[in-house]
């Protein structure tokens, strides 16, 4: 196995670690919102501006779950497509060498179909994955606006707090555990991207 | 790799081995082939190692369209281990190959060819006008194994039973029996598990008329050396490792 074979392997199973990461943290926020909802709805009038916040971050942390959970089917899928190109470019890479040691042989020429075929299939393989990998890092984009919206949200929750009189303490908990999750959902999704984005041209 | 043919008659047997490239940290591995005027069977084909020799040497007795058959008398790698190669060469081949080591072998990939499973009681493979008869020989050593019988060769493949563990380069047949010996004590006391299954195998291959038995590993034994390898089995008590 090559390094480039070896790294690519490391991406791709990297991807599905990450998300699962993301998984865990998508479902805290989930947590914190159904727990902003009870302080907001204690508070009362104190946390009125809170309280359709609260119903927004749980979309949004569903909304998360959801995604991930499809990625994750695309990630599968992936990580399929580099087992196959691995075989198939082992495949080819031994038929040349059979081309190299029967030069001599009289049955040598039949082994030109098998190669082509075996060259096609590689390129095929390379191609097909190469597109998906565009795919996947289009719905990990798509999980970075729910970070960054997330982190807006987490700031309007802040303000919102602040005006929660003897609530202000817990809702400013929530706003902040909103704001380090979207922080690591972030940080773990560019992860992501990054190891992928080298095999998008390559 | 080296060719030799052990048969000429309606048919050809040919044995390759000896690679000089391979690998030394790699067991030396005898790979059998069988050629009618249209088709090729390929007993044991070897390890993915060994593929690319393999094919070049195969290319020398036919072409691969002619490849229509595989056999693997049973699980190892040093036997099979390049299916899944095998099969993206080759196009509509069968392997044929013991029934309970099917949900094992396909670990190698095996797509495009068809598994055409072994029953525990054997069974033949048809090659044109050619039927080999595949002899039961459980036990010795993999739990599911099978021997190769062609009545009208006189050859019995003979799997991992009859290895010898020998220096890089070794003849390809027996030269004399009672050097020979001490190359193959260890392998078949540490090897093979069951005096049981030793017993039942003697006796079913004694009825065989045999000129030639051809293992996996090492050499080849022709004429009386068949029979004394067949005695020298039968007092050897095996399964020491327990
Ligand atoms: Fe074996
Ligand atoms: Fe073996």
């Amino acid at each position: 196995m090559n390094n480039q074979t070896k790294s690519q392997f490391v991406a791709v199973a990297s991807i599905t670690s990450e998300l699962s990461a993301v998984m865990v943290v998508a479902k805290e926020i989930s947590l914190a919102a159904a727990n902003a909802k009870a302080i907001a709805f204690r508070a009362g009038d104190k946390a009125k501006g809170f309280q359709p916040i609260t119903d927004f971050i749980n979309e949004l942390a569903k909304e998360t779950i959801e995604l991930v959970t499809s990625i994750n089917v695309y990630a599968l899928s992936l990580y399929q497509l580099t087992v196959n190109e691995f075989r198939k470019t082992n495949a080819y890479n031994k038929f040349e060498l059979v081309a190299k040691m029967s030069k001599d042989a009289p049955y040598a020429q039949s082994m030109q179909q098998p190669l082509e075929h075996a060259k096609l299939s590689m390129e095929l393989c390379q191609r097909q994955f190469k597109r998906d990998v565009k795919q996947l890092l289009d719905q990990l984009e798509a999980v970075m606006h729910h970070a960054r919206a997330a982190r807006v949200i987490a700031a309007n929750s802040r303000i919102e707090a602040s005006q929660a009189g003897e609530y202000l303490q817990s809702l400013q908990a929530v706003a902040e555990s909103v704001d380090k999750a979207a922080h690591t959902i972030h940080d773990n999704v560019q992860r992501c991207r990054i190891a992928l984005s080298l095999y998008r041209n390559s | 790799m080296k060719m030799t043919k052990i048969y000429e008659g309606s048919h050809q047997w040919i044995m390759f081995g000896r690679d000089e490239n391979k690998p030394a940290n790699i067991i030396d591995s005898n790979q059998y082939a069988v050629r009618t005027a249209n088709r090729c069977l390929l007993l044991d084909p070897g390890g993915s190692e060994l593929f690319a020799p393999m094919m070049a040497a195969v290319l020398h007795h036919a072409p691969v369209e002619h490849i229509t058959d595989l056999f693997a008398s049973h699980q190892d790698p040093d036997v099979i281990s390049s299916l899944g190669l095998w099969d993206q060469a080759l196009s509509g081949a069968k392997l044929h190959a013991p029934a309970i080591w099917e949900g094992f072998l396909r670990h190698f990939g095996c797509e495009s060819i068809e598994y055409v499973p072994i029953p525990d009681n054997g069974g033949t493979i048809k090659l044109e006008s050619v039927e080999l008869q595949l002899i039961p020989a459980h036990y010795l050593h993999s739990s599911g194994n099978f021997h190769v019988y062609d009545p009208q060769a006189k050859i019995l493949m003979s799997g991992d039973v009859g290895t010898a563990l020998e220096a890089p380069g070794a003849p390809m047949f027996v030269e004399n029996f009672d050097l020979h010996i001490e190359k193959m004590r260890y392998f078949h006391q540490r090897w093979m598990p069951s005096n049981q299954a030793k017993r039942a195998w003697i006796e079913r291959v004694r009825s065989l008329e045999i000129d030639i038995l051809a293992p996996q590993h090492g050499r080849v034994f022709k004429g009386n050396d068949v029979k004394r390898f067949l005695d020298w089995f039968d007092a050897l008590q095996v399964g020491i490792a327990v």
